[in-house]
């Protein structure tokens, strides 16, 4: 099904193996630039070293380490070891090295889905995709998950009530649950009882939700100040958040430019991106990379509408 | 304004540059990337980028290479427990610490980025695994001759002291120890009494005259350690404790191996030299290492200050509560010196041996036999694991 989005593309931070990002001149793009990337750009993937962009009329295009193209592509999601990608009805596991010109690591036929609602990978119907086998991974049976983010080591799921669940290993905190313990299945967040989490997000080692009331909530490693909380040293992960009002906050690890305030600088307080406000742009959408961002915003229209 | 050609010629290599590059294999093919299947393509990409630039003259252009293939083989080695990491990406990341260390000395370097990339070559050192016979050792001892003297820093004389009470946490004086219960000190036994009456009974004993003759007996003090190893990066832990505990410090500092021997009495295991392990205890008064059993024998000898040790055989097992976990299986849950014999009511019983451990004696703690340390002094000591 081709979807569509209004919008420019920008992307900032690392992209040493020529991924689409920057002008393709330098190793690292520090504040936001134009993507090169066709007029019709629905989705963003990011992996360390490619970058998987699919276009409403379906078409596939990898850069940096990666390159190839491919068409009757609806959805890709992009790791280091494992491109997935959705053509039709099949779902399609890739080892990036070998692109899309020989044969997959595994295929699988997606089950009609009741849902109306656009996949959003790593998620599938009942189940969601890991990078590292078992590549197809189902989920406890009574889970209605609405969405569904990887970190390095964990996973975080939020259901269709805006209940919160997590599991992987735990050594940074990133659980959530109160421990340092692993857990081996999805288990939910006593400590986000009762709250109505909107979104989720995963960084490496660290996670991210926002309530419906427009709350943030962090937890995990916190080595490159990406808990937003005062750090003794920085180097490590990042967070970014499009606000209500479309404006980007970013903060965290910045070494490579992926926090788009011009610099190399990491963060441990949330800094608005000052491109999008002096260009008038409101931000739409956005997809973290490992070390980079990608951004969709359009023009502002001159009254203030309400949030996306 | 005449223009001079040295403006735009690139920068001249270092005197220490020359030094670094002729411990660099000659050509590029000759730098043999052995990383194994676990390391992803897009690093192996991304290093031998890096080396490419870097046997062009382009140290810059490596030197950016170099850090994002170091800085994602970081992640790689902070992925998951630690026994898990693929060699793979610790042979990764020790090669992009060479790589980064070598650039960064591409130009005239000052005396700061000498012992930045003195840091470097640590981290490859503590972080990675060995490549291409242990350049990084080299590399840092050519780093470390670049550096100026260390001035020392004033330090606080009472550290000097061993009797000053400056214990963080436990008991702050020198244990009393019931005599019978004394670890027996032994003078320079033969190997075969010492097999006889110690090591195949595995039984622990003092050993004295063995290892008071080590020149680190007489040449190791707080000074010395900071003339030689002062500008070394080591691990500590806590942080703001600073013991550097069970550290193969030799390994990383091979000059310091010239101090220390191997005790004869290993030579009666039936492991080779090589696999014995040397780890290093240097900390200051007060360090604790709580009461845990090693699957191999130990020579714990003593170089600076005083350590009261206290030894349960294994036959006590039980009375000393190990933890459930895996991990912690050989860790037991109690206290020694400030038991909760409520929690552990068995262990008040439970036989033991104790002795204080002085500079220059050597404590035979056989295999699987519990043991518990706390410095009396600033301490540092030196352990040997053999079978």
């Amino acid at each position: 099904m081709a979807g569509q989005r209004t919008g420019t593309w920008f992307g900032f931070g690392f992209c040493g193996f020529g991924q689409a990002l920057g002008a393709g001149q330098t190793r690292q793009v520090l504040g936001p630039e134009r993507l090169q990337a066709p007029a019709d750009l629905l989705h963003v993937s990011a992996g360390w070293s490619y970058t998987a962009l699919v276009t409403g009329a379906g078409r596939l295009q990898l850069s940096g380490a990666v390159c190839d193209e491919a068409d009757g592509c609806e959805d890709a999601w992009a790791a280091e070891r494992l491109l997935v990608v959705v053509r039709g009805r099949e779902l399609q596991g890739w080892a990036p090295a070998a692109a899309l010109h020989e044969k997959p690591l595994w295929t699988r036929v997606l089950e009609p889905d009741a849902d109306p609602r656009p996949r959003a990978l790593p998620l599938l119907p009942g189940a969601y995709v890991s990078p590292r086998p078992p590549f197809y991974r189902p989920l406890p049976g009574g889970l209605r998950a609405r969405r569904l983010e990887l970190g390095s080591e964990h996973a975080l799921l939020l259901d269709a009530a805006g209940q919160v669940f997590s599991w992987g290993a735990g050594r940074h905190g990133q659980l959530g649950h109160g421990t340092l313990e692993a857990e081996p299945e999805p288990r939910p967040l006593e400590a986000l009882q009762g709250l109505s989490v909107a979104r989720v997000a995963a960084g490496g080692w660290h996670s991210v939700c926002v309530s419906e009331s427009g709350d943030i909530y962090i937890w995990g490693w916190n080595e490159s100040g990406q808990l937003a909380l005062p750090t003794r040293s920085l180097a490590g992960d990042k967070s970014a958040i499009g606000q209500g009002t479309g404006e980007l906050y970013t903060w965290g690890w910045g070494k490579y430019g992926q926090l788009g305030h011009g610099d190399t600088q990491s963060l441990d307080q949330p800094r608005c991106v000052e491109f999008f406000v002096a260009q008038q742009l409101r931000v739409q959408a956005v997809s973290c990379g490992p070390w980079n961002t990608y951004v969709c915003a359009m023009a502002r229209e001159n009254k203030t509408k309400s949030c996306l | 304004m005449a223009e001079h050609p040295s403006q735009e010629a690139p920068p001249r290599p270092s005197p220490l540059w020359g030094d670094l590059r002729a411990l660099l294999p000659p050509t590029e093919e000759e730098l043999k990337l052995d990383l194994g299947a676990a390391v992803t393509s897009s690093e192996v990409l991304l290093l031998r980028e890096a080396i490419a630039l870097l046997y062009a003259g382009r140290a810059r252009e490596s030197l950016q290479a170099s850090e994002a293939a170091l800085d994602f083989a970081w992640e790689q080695l902070n992925t998951g427990p630690w026994q898990d990491v693929d060699k793979g990406w610790r042979r990764a990341y020790a090669l992009a610490c060479l790589l980064k260390a070598v650039c960064l000395c591409h130009e005239p370097a000052d005396a700061t980025t000498v012992a930045e990339a003195l840091k470097v070559c640590d981290m490859g050192l503590l972080m990675g695994a060995a490549i291409l016979g242990d350049i990084l050792i080299k590399v840092a001892a050519v780093l470390q001759a670049h550096l100026p003297p260390r001035k020392r820093p004033d330090r606080d004389p009472s550290l000097e002291q061993p009797l000053v009470k400056k214990a963080r946490n436990g008991p702050l004086s020198t244990p009393d120890m019931e005599p019978e219960s004394t670890v027996p000190r032994i003078r320079c036994p033969s190997l075969q009494h010492f097999r006889e009456h110690f090591l195949l009974p595995q039984r622990p004993v003092i050993l004295q005259g063995v290892a008071d003759h080590w020149p680190c007996m007489k040449k190791w003090s707080l000074d010395y350690i900071q003339d030689v190893a002062g500008c070394r990066t080591v691990p500590v832990e806590p942080e703001d404790v600073g013991y550097l505990a069970q550290h193969q410090l030799f390994e990383q500092i091979p000059e310091l191996k010239q101090d220390i021997s191997l005790p004869d009495y290993c030579c009666l295991g039936s492991g080779d030299e090589d696999e014995i392990t040397i780890n290093a205890w240097f900390g200051p008064q007060g360090t604790v290492s709580p009461l845990h059993q090693d699957p191999q024998h130990n020579f714990l000898v003593q170089v600076i200050g005083r350590k009261y040790i206290r030894l349960y055989s294994p036959q006590e097992s039980d009375a000393l509560y190990p933890h459930e976990t895996h991990l912690l299986h050989n860790t037991s849950q109690v206290d020694v010196e400030k038991p909760d014999l409520e929690k552990f009511p068995r262990f008040a019983a439970a036989p033991f041996q104790s002795c204080v451990l002085s500079p220059g004696e050597m404590l035979f703690i056989p295999v699987k036999h519990w043991h518990y340390v706390r410095a009396l002094d600033l301490s540092f000591s030196v352990s040997f694991w053999w079978s």
